[in-house]
């Protein structure tokens, strides 16, 4: 059985056509970048389910899930400006944090590598020697996620600071939690990358609960960006919810990243909908303000927004889910026919070989 | 140079602490060229107006833990200079018995001393947490602790402000800007204009002054003594001065263009400071100068009772390395 390919074309990348041009002085997507995101946005929504709530219940997941319900906008509307297709020289390079599947996804992972992976299947991208979120792929351009929060916070300056030895217009995308930001690597990491001016994005995703730590005892700012004038970088704060604002700022720190002018501090408030992870209830977190941003659903919020524009109709919505659904069915079929790894194969790849 | 309204008796205490701090370091700089110090020698010359200056504006009872240029801060709080160099001789009688060197020690219960780490920026979050420990024991003191500008790019900075600033804790976290961490210049460590930007973006209160102006330095920590006191958790103190030897007393610095050093030597605090005094009236150069006459004796006598003092006998090596029977709780008694 050949692994399923996935049904939409990669995203573009930087192509003009599909990232839009300025007007007055906001960056809007054209129409099949707008298509494009909504796609993302309700594959990784759908992938995700399938993963939380059917197959780790079912106790096919090997290991913990960790969801980004809620927070999509997020990783899809920066993930649009990720530079791609290209060779290591063209290419940009992308650190996720754990919430941000669809940074996988359209970076070219399909959802039946993700299973695979989730699974602990031989030919998941870690060969079933690791779980979850825990992957990456150079050849995707992706840093593979790294546990200890903040630590990839160093690690995205590094990879910026080869594209300026190498004098190239290459950026490095950066994604963590405003837990994250608490933690000494963060400041080693951005203070470094702001002294040297490398071309960082540092995207925060600001869901108000770090595990069952709220924001109000994580930080004693209204905003993370407000620590950004502490670095001599420029910092923002913007609506995680709203995918084109997401858009649109990650959009100017790209390009000044690509200029030369150094990193920004992006911070995206919204709120994650879900416990830490698949086996918290969140029992912590007041039910109001799950109500309240249920409200503030960025899928629902862009479908009406696409809806008014005429870009999609109910049934072009419908279809769109048909298709992803179709997609998960034989990407989770494939995936459960996939073998785990053999033991003798235990030692292979662990040292470079 | 303003005076903030310290009586003159106070003033000349300062003053003879400024002089006192200067002399300990030379008589060890001229140790260290005997052979006679063990490890390195680590000078404040130049930033003794910051180690004096903010330890004279803490209460007995407060906490302080001083880093490698706060020399100043321990004689202020009561260390002897015969202390200190039987501990840079690594003698038997030293506060750490000749098992550690330079000012590399503390748990000094009566005087509310926490000893420095060597790792810079590990005691910003330790002496967040004594003054929250405090705090929980309903005592009222507020912690104070030094980094360098080299430190503050560590992430234990971060960690341990954030933390404070969170939680409201009375810490006070002096910021020795002296230019350079080791032949690092500050152009390569920060790229905000004054360390002070920290500040806004813990959400905690934050100053930047001139270090080597005594007055100045008093006055800033006098006020954020005052916030710590009423609940309004930290203050990040930035003290700007410069650094006017090497890293520490093995390196020739000519990485430091030599302008810079003689810029800054006009602004030598203790010069600046006995400007002032001479000034305002409060001491004629003549009495300041007895003053450093008077020390001189006493000191040589300090150093010279240090070198004929005994260096640990090898079955002591063992000893006070893990807690035993009797050892002083290290924590420190309600005001």
């Amino acid at each position: 059985m050949a692994r399923p390919v996935s049904a939409v074309p990669k995203p573009a990348g930087t192509k003009r056509a599909e990232t839009g041009a300025a007007t007055e002085g906001r960056l809007a997507p054209g129409d099949a970048a707008l298509l494009t995101m909504l796609h993302y946005m309700k594959l990784t929504r759908a992938l995700e389910y399938r993963i939380e709530r059917n197959l780790y219940r079912q106790g096919k997941i090997v290991g913990g899930v960790y969801v980004g319900r809620g927070q999509e906008a997020i990783s899809v509307g920066a993930a649009m400006h990720i530079r791609r297709g290209g060779d290591e020289s063209h290419d940009d390079i992308v650190s996720p944090s754990h919430r941000d599947m669809a940074v996988f996804l359209m970076q070219g992972f399909t959802p039946a590598l993700v299973l695979a992976q989730y699974m602990g299947r031989r030919t998941g991208p870690t060969r079933g020697r690791d779980g979850n979120m825990h992957m990456g792929d150079l050849r995707h351009r992706l840093v593979a996620f790294i546990s200890h929060l903040g630590d990839s916070i160093p690690v995205a300056a590094g990879t910026a600071l080869t594209f300026r030895m190498h004098g190239t217009d290459q950026a490095s995308f950066c994604f963590f939690g405003e837990g994250a930001a608490s933690r000494g690597d963060w400041h080693e990491g951005i203070n470094f990358a702001a002294v040297m001016k490398l071309p960082v994005i540092f995207i925060c995703n600001n869901n108000q609960y770090a595990y069952s730590t709220p924001v109000s005892r994580q930080m004693a700012v209204r905003h993370l960006s407000e620590r950004a004038p502490g670095y001599g970088i420029p910092g923002e704060t913007a609506d995680g919810n709203d995918v084109l604002e997401v858009y649109d700022a990650v959009g100017r720190a790209v390009a000044r990243a690509r200029r030369g002018e150094g990193p920004t501090l992006l911070e995206f408030v919204t709120f994650r909908m879900t416990g830490h992870s698949a086996h918290d209830d969140a029992g912590y977190v007041p039910k109001a303000l799950f109500a309240e941003w249920e409200r503030k659903d960025p899928i629902r919020r862009f479908e009406k927004d696409l809806l008014g524009r005429r870009l999609v109709d109910a049934a072009a919505l419908r279809g769109m889910e048909a298709r992803i659904e179709a997609e998960l069915d034989e990407a989770v079929a494939w995936a459960e026919a996939q073998p785990y790894p053999e033991p003798r194969e235990c030692l292979v790849g662990v040292y470079h070989e | 140079m303003k005076n903030p309204g310290l009586p003159r008796e106070r003033l000349l205490a300062m003053h003879r602490f400024l002089r006192l701090t200067r002399m300990v370091e030379e008589k060890l700089s001229v140790l260290y060229r005997q052979g006679q110090i063990l490890g390195g020698l680590y000078s404040s010359l130049g930033q003794e107006a910051i180690s004096v200056g903010t330890a004279c504006a803490l209460e007995p009872t407060d906490l302080l833990a001083p880093m490698i240029r706060n020399i100043g801060s321990l004689l202020v709080r009561g260390v002897t200079p015969r202390d200190l160099f039987l501990q840079f001789l690594g003698r038997y009688d030293a506060p750490t018995h000749g098992k550690d060197g330079t000012l590399h020690f503390g748990n000094v219960p009566r005087r509310a001393l926490i000893g420095p780490i060597s790792h810079l920026g590990t005691l910003i979050p330790v002496m967040a947490g004594a003054a929250l420990a405090a705090r929980m024991r309903g005592q009222d003191r507020v912690a104070l602790t030094y980094i360098g500008d080299g430190g503050s790019s560590t992430g234990d900075f971060h960690e341990g402000l954030n933390l404070a600033a969170v939680l409201k804790i009375p810490l006070i976290l002096v910021v020795e800007n002296n230019g350079y961490a080791y032949s690092t210049p500050t152009e390569r460590q920060f790229r905000v204009e004054s360390l002070a930007a920290r500040g806004p973006a813990y959400g905690c209160a934050s100053e930047s002054v001139d270090g080597t102006d005594i007055l100045t330095v008093h006055a800033a920590t006098r006020r954020a003594l005052e916030r710590g006191r009423r609940g309004e958790g930290p203050t990040l103190l930035e003290c700007r001065a410069f650094r006017m030897r090497g890293h520490a007393e093995h390196d020739d610095m000519r990485y430091v263009p030599p302008g810079l050093l003689e810029a800054w030597k006009d602004r030598d605090p203790i010069k600046r400071f006995e400007a002032f005094l001479a000034e305002e009236g409060h001491a004629t150069p003549a009495a300041m100068a007895a003053v450093a006459d008077e020390l001189a004796a006493p000191l040589e006598e300090a150093a010279r009772e240090a070198q004929e003092s005994p260096y640990p006998p090898p079955e002591e090596t063992l000893k006070g390395v893990y807690r035993e029977p009797g050892y002083e709780e290290p924590w420190w008694p309600a005001p």
